[in-house]
């Protein structure tokens, strides 16, 4: 099961409003690289896992991409805070506020909503992982594309942690891969399905 | 591979030998690899020098100010780093006496800070006759992280 710890894993602390930055963030809300598609795509794959460290690797990263849900959502809401109306007015942010006000809604930078066409589940651990580790780099991407467009510091603050975040997943997903591998037929690992055959 | 070369740099890893085709790989990180301290592991995103790769040199120089939460933050993120790194090395001797110290120090501070400062969980004990679950300021508001 599930428990909140009220505590961020991470502390947010936005001094300067600025919705138009939010409208960039938001992609690792609800966008095609974010964090909730990251979370359901590690928690859905993990149940047609087999052997225990494959089914550890992705429920804790899994779980930890949820605080970073959190993290996201917390940009977002304390970057919409007391909008002045220029702000919320600014054409950049005006289609966002007259669907969604200040509300944190999960859609990407462009005002796709999230859709699970953006994660994959095939129920085949060497697929899966290997999206695994597409998804970290993806997401490592839009990190350091949120860098070269952010200038505000506080912000940055968070998207340098949530970056580096993915290069350890990375590094986890790929030993995790490694570990499998290793159970394997080590003549043809592409023998049969371990997650459906085994 | 020579794996004594390795010993002494912290990004380096552990590749199999001979390696099969058509198999992506990353290589394995070394055990007993080099830490940060809890206070810069948290702001930079990791326990591990050698994973510790930064774009255009933009990395968080400054630890946080130490506040109870923020000390909070710190043992939950180095719990969080050898959680994962143990998944993938379980028979890392060091990692998991590192974790468990860590593991007893992260619950003594998560006691004493719900003594004083209201819980972060429901199972928690607390001797506070007020339910003080609901009170704010929730993780997410500016409130709650000013002054870090």
């Amino acid at each position: 099961m599930f428990q909140y710890e009220k505590m961020l894993q991470y502390p947010v602390k936005i001094d300067r409003p600025n919705p138009r930055l939010a409208r960039i963030i938001i992609s690792q809300y609800g966008g095609p690289d974010g964090e909730l598609g990251a979370s359901l795509r590690y928690l859905s794959q993990r149940f047609s896992m087999p052997f225990d460290e494959l089914k550890g690797v992705l429920t804790d990263i899994g779980t930890e991409e949820l605080g970073h849900l959190e993290m996201i959502g917390a940009i977002v809401h304390q970057l919409t805070r007391n909008m002045k109306d220029e702000q919320y007015k600014d054409p950049a942010f005006a289609p966002y506020f007259v669907d969604h006000t200040a509300g944190v809604y999960p859609n990407s930078a462009a005002g796709t909503p999230w859709s699970a066409a953006t994660i994959a589940v095939k129920g085949d651990p060497i697929a899966d992982l290997t999206e695994d580790l597409a998804a970290e780099q993806k997401a490592r991407v839009t990190y350091d594309n949120i860098l070269r467009i952010s200038d505000d510091p506080d912000v940055n603050d968070v998207i340098k942690f949530l970056r580096e975040r993915e290069i350890v997943h990375f590094q986890r997903f790929g030993e995790a891969l490694e570990l499998l591998r290793e159970k394997l037929n080590q003549k043809n690992v592409y023998f049969m399905n371990p997650a459906f055959d085994l | 591979m020579n794996s004594g070369n390795h010993e002494k740099s912290p990004n380096m890893g552990r590749l199999p030998c001979p390696a099969p085709l058509a198999n992506p790989y990353v290589p394995f990180q070394l055990e007993d690899p080099p830490t940060y301290s809890q206070g810069k592991a948290l702001i930079r995103g990791t326990l591990y020098p050698g994973l510790d790769l930064p774009f255009m040199g933009m990395v968080n120089r400054c630890e946080k100010r130490q506040s109870p939460m923020v000390q909070l933050q710190q043992l939950r993120f180095a719990l969080t780093e050898l959680g994962l790194y143990l998944n993938t090395h379980r028979e890392d001797r060091k990692a998991l006496d590192a974790y468990r110290k860590m593991q007893r120090e992260f619950h003594d501070a998560r006691e004493e800070y719900v003594k004083c400062h209201g819980p972060i969980d429901h199972a928690t004990p607390e001797e506070s006759d007020r339910f003080t679950w609901i009170c704010d300021p929730w993780p997410w508001e500016y409130a709650a992280n000013r002054g870090v």
